[in-house]
């Protein structure tokens, strides 16, 4: 019964997040749009309401093509596993408190090392790219997939060590007593503030956004590790990245503000302040997207070894060092 | 043995034949990381949760990405199966196989029936409780795994030593000295 519950609220997730990734898509070319003072696309249904269901019908009908220096099992397995493991990030972010939903837990999945499951979903969807890289048979993807598994090494290394100060504060690794913890002793963004500003840096990395989307840079790299790729493989690529957008941003108000809890002392409702939030940080990364420039490849590796990482490691001594003199997680 | 340990049974070693037999090295390379992962989900039913994360974490991200990052960089994706430099070593090598395949029957033989994957707590990972069993029952395990790295590491050395050994020459050099010889003429 237990597993019945957890397999149908997976369900329920995917369908959701499957239908958030549909309107994000429009959400986002309408929002591009506004940025750059044109329209977007607004002819399919009222304002374009209904332009991802033809986008989507549009893909599945066109034709697969695959490349014939390509190797094949690997060019068939590298988007599974990027559209995989993006959706499953998703899985341990609490929307509300126990039992909030119909007297059901608004979780998929309540893991006590929740933290070290975001770091294992993150860096297995790294393979669906750079494996599509290899496998695609064409230098331009190549290049593409190598870059991101060399910029993994650098910010993943810094999203990790920016996150110990927080856990060494809540004495926890689980999402829900991280929540929890904010909710009594205030927002870890004011606690944790060089650390907050870390791991937003290393996220966009992470998301593959701008001014870190060098993965597939177009003046430089056609599109990078997708190049190849057409119809609904391409499409399960573009999922990916637009999913790891939607789970960075609810991970980051949760991890750092509070998650469902409402801010300022106002009446709290399950989902709602949380999606409040997650909007805030969609608009802010579309915000960048539409004004920012693309950093060189190298800078973001020298960036990474050369600042994060050290800031966070200097963070993380110094919070260790507070925590001890005080005894302790508070 | 529950169906769980059969089917985890098959994936470990299947994963692990294909990892040494593949003649591509980042299908190879995809065996090894099929094996970390199926290795994690035996910790996970084992209750070894944090040693489970911590197994995909280091080995099946980290190093495995780190890995299949210099395979795709460096070489053709290509087995080197080339010639064999020291025939005189294979019946050498099978026969040491063998030595050590008995030792490792040795090593087990003492331990006693194995239990059942879900019998055994790993206490969650915890660095005491695991210490426990590698240092007392599976030392002669942990020693004979221990020389099987020290043998892979003296393999892979081997392997890279004569293009160490010999000296690059520069081909500013080469040009000298055939200039030296078209003059000495």
């Amino acid at each position: 019964m237990i597993y019945l519950i957890a397999a149908l609220k997976g369900l329920v997730l995917i369908l959701l997040l499957l239908f958030t990734f549909a309107y994000l898509t429009w959400g986002m070319r309408r929002g591009l749009a506004r940025f750059q003072i044109r329209l977007g696309p607004n002819r399919v249904g009222p304002l374009g309401l209904l332009q991802p269901i033809a986008d989507a019908v549009k893909a599945i009908f066109k034709e697969d093509i695959s490349v014939a220096n390509a190797d094949k099992f690997v060019y068939w397995l590298a988007p599974l596993i990027s559209f995989t493991f993006a959706l499953a990030a998703f899985a341990i972010i609490p929307l509300g408190p126990k039992g909030s939903i119909f007297g059901i837990d608004p979780w998929v999945a309540d893991l006590n090392v929740g933290i070290l499951y975001l770091f294992a979903a993150a860096e297995l969807a790294t393979y669906g790219i750079f494996l599509s890289g290899w496998a695609s048979g064409s230098k331009y993807s190549l290049l593409g997939g190598l870059r991101s598994a060399a910029g993994l090494v650098g910010y993943e290394l810094a999203l990790g060590v920016a996150l110990l100060g927080p856990v060494l504060m809540v004495g926890s690794l689980n999402l829900r007593d991280i929540v929890d913890w904010q909710a009594q002793h205030g927002w870890l963004a004011l606690w944790q503030l060089p650390v907050f500003i870390v791991y937003f840096i290393a996220a966009l990395a992470e998301m593959g956004r701008t001014p870190f989307d060098f993965v597939e840079a177009e003046q430089e790299l056609v599109g990078g590790f997708s190049t190849e790729y057409n119809s609904m493989k391409f499409v399960s690529f573009y999922m990916a990245e637009l999913l790891h957008w939607i789970t960075a941003s609810a991970l980051i108000p949760t991890l750092f503000m509070a998650g469902w809890h409402a801010p300022f002392g106002l009446p709290e409702i399950p989902i709602l302040w949380l999606f409040i939030k997650w909007l805030v940080f969609i608009f802010i990364v579309m915000w960048i997207w539409a004004s920012w420039f693309r950093t060189r490849y190298d800078v973001l590796i020298r960036f990474a070894w050369g600042v994060l990482f050290p800031v966070a490691l200097a963070w993380f001594l110094l919070t260790a060092y507070w925590v001890a003199s005080r005894g302790g997680a508070a | 043995m529950s169906a769980f340990d059969l089917l985890m049974g098959v994936l470990l070693i299947a994963s692990a034949l294909a990892a040494v037999t593949l003649k591509n090295a980042v299908h190879a390379g995809l065996a090894l990381v099929a094996n970390f992962l199926s290795l994690a989900v035996v910790y996970f039913a084992l209750e070894a949760q944090f040693l489970g994360w911590i197994q995909i974490i280091v080995y099946a991200g980290a190093v495995m990405v780190l890995f299949l990052f210099v395979i795709m960089l460096l070489f053709d994706a290509k087995a080197d199966v080339g010639l064999d430099r020291l025939p005189w070593m294979r019946p050498l090598a099978a026969a040491l196989a063998a030595a050590f395949f008995l030792a490792l029957a040795y090593a087990f033989s003492g331990v006693g029936p194995v239990n059942p994957l879900a019998d055994v707590k790993l206490g969650g990972g915890l660095p005491k409780a695991l210490g426990g069993l590698l240092y007392g029952n599976w030392l002669y395990t942990v020693l004979l795994v221990a020389a099987l790295l020290f043998a892979a590491t003296v393999a892979a050395v081997s392997l890279v030593q004569p293009q160490i050994r010999k000296a690059r020459v520069k081909p500013q050099v080469l040009e000298r000295d055939r200039e030296l010889e078209e003059v000495g003429k």
